[in-house]
């Protein structure tokens, strides 16, 4: 029985063992607060895991995966976030900079600048789908405009063309994307929203839509489509943000 | 007399558990941290039933990682720690038939009423009981399941159009979110309660969480522990004669 035992030198055994333990939870605990952001020392096993995390990412990636929504399902409307990153609204200004064009560049075998009635001539595809933003939230909204993938054959992108970069003239705002997930069905330079033309504050006159890449991805104000053998970055990216960013 | 000591916990089911006891909080805080950047389910121009706290984001204290972008590459890294320990911890378990001292048995329910009625008093003797008793069984026994629930809501909130299937069988992307969250919460709440009992019921399974080792004339039914017991035991047997070190 316990009681032939010296009981009160196994409870300061235990004692000793409970110290050890509420140390380490408070050393834990310590590391934890004041919403730290972990010793830098680690940032290089994050950045292994980001490495691995694309690859699985990559793997996992088909075209036929498409996002899709109830056909009743309640659209965002006037709820949907507007989100730029200059001070102000970034608005086209025809008498300074001239007609908007899309340039579809890098590359390619036919280089394009193509005014808005010009993507209004190409191939049409309009899809109601979810729009996931990186904060957590999604919205939804119908979208149109004409398929990445349909630009890069009007242009002839070559075998060099591995990624495709997105710029704006929302400051130095762009995002890369890799190319099977610009090539995806339903990624699009989107003109119209809710069947009407994309106002200031969604990106006009194009922006890139897609449900396959969190929001951030999808660069409005949309100047350049530029196909890359590189992949070149992006605002978000550069900042800390994972690049590849697949939903 | 010696202590009855017995080797209780396999190594491998030792550095699991300490595995999980560093990387879950590591996870759930920067989780929080993720969750900050939007504290509400509603997808945009929709409302949502089932979270009264809708907007109101966790104290900064509780979360890990810093920013956003900084806390989702925690989130995304740690997650296969937890998953491979996890997978380690089960396939030991399946393998070394340890399971057998967790899955739940016929007159669990009994036996569970059974700790009840002891821990309140309202029964005199500790209930008989294997490795676990019936509510450690339990408790035991639910986490590897929420576990499981809050990996698979993961990645339905992950790969909601890779894995649309996934996203759908949670009922669609806000409530697959909802569904990792209030899982995360329960697990919390399992986790705590487990550390609470540790110390208030049986502080001598620390040292087999350690060490392997077990003192069987320790165990909660042996000295008919209730919550807090040994802190009153202490203080009985200190004055007993039988208890001076020359009986050993």
């Amino acid at each position: 029985m316990s009681a032939h035992e010296p009981f009160g030198n196994r409870v300061g055994a235990i004692d000793r063992r409970a110290f050890l333990a509420i140390g380490g939870a408070t050393v834990t605990a310590a590391l934890l607060g004041c919403d730290s952001s972990g010793p830098p020392r680690l940032e290089s096993a994050l950045a292994l895991a980001q490495r691995g995390n694309e690859r699985v990412e990559r793997w996992l990636f088909r075209h036929r995966s498409e996002d899709r929504i109830p056909a009743g399902a309640h659209l965002s409307g006037a709820a949907f976030p507007q989100y730029y990153v200059s001070d102000t609204v970034p608005v086209w200004d025809e008498n300074a900079r001239g007609v908007w064009k899309l340039e579809v560049s890098g590359a390619v075998r036919r280089p394009l600048q193509l005014t808005l009635d010009d993507l209004l001539k190409l191939p049409r595809t309009s899809q109601r789908v979810d729009h996931y933003c990186v904060e957590g939230w999604n919205a939804r909204a119908q979208w149109m405009g004409v398929r990445v993938s349909d630009l890069a054959r009007a242009a002839g992108a070559t075998a060099d063309a591995q990624y495709v970069d997105f710029q704006s003239f929302d400051s130095d705002y762009h995002e890369s994307w890799d190319m099977a997930s610009a090539m995806h069905p339903q990624t699009l330079v989107a003109y119209a929203m809710d069947r009407r033309f994309l106002s200031v504050g969604h990106g006009a006159p194009a922006r890139v839509h897609s449900p396959v890449k969190l929001g951030y991805k999808n660069t409005k104000y949309l100047t350049r489509v530029v196909f890359l053998p590189e992949r070149n970055g992006g605002y978000w990216s550069d900042r800390g943000y994972e690049w590849y960013a697949g939903t | 007399m010696m202590a009855t000591l017995r080797k209780r916990t396999h190594w491998i089911v030792r550095v699991t558990h300490w595995v999980n006891v560093l990387a879950l909080p590591l996870m759930v805080a920067s989780g929080l941290r993720i969750f900050n950047a939007y504290p509400a389910f509603a997808r945009k121009g929709e409302t949502f039933c089932c979270y009264p706290l809708e907007g109101h984001p966790i104290p900064a204290g509780f979360t890990f990682g810093g920013w956003l972008a900084g806390a989702r590459h925690w989130h995304f890294a740690v997650m296969w720690i937890l998953v491979v320990n996890a997978l380690v911890y089960l396939g030991f378990i399946y393998q070394h038939g340890e399971w057998r001292d967790l899955a739940p048995a016929r007159g669990d329910l009994r036996s569970a009423r059974e700790m009840i009625k002891f821990y309140l008093f309202a029964r005199r003797d500790h209930p008989p009981q294997g490795k676990h008793n019936a509510l450690q069984k339990s408790a035991y026994f639910a986490m590897p399941i929420v576990a499981a629930v809050i990996v698979l809501s993961g990645i339905a909130i992950w790969k909601p159009v890779q894995l649309r299937w996934l996203t759908l069988l949670f009922g669609g992307y806000v409530w697959a979110r909802y569904v990792h969250f209030v899982a995360m919460v329960v697990l919390v709440l399992l986790v705590l309660g487990h550390v609470f009992m540790v110390f208030a019921v049986d502080p001598y399974s620390l040292r087999s969480m350690v060490t392997g080792w077990y003192d069987e004339d320790r165990s909660p039914e042996a000295r008919n522990a209730r919550p807090f017991y040994h802190l009153f035991r202490r203080r009985t047997v200190v004055a007993s004669p039988s208890s001076s070190p020359s009986d050993i």
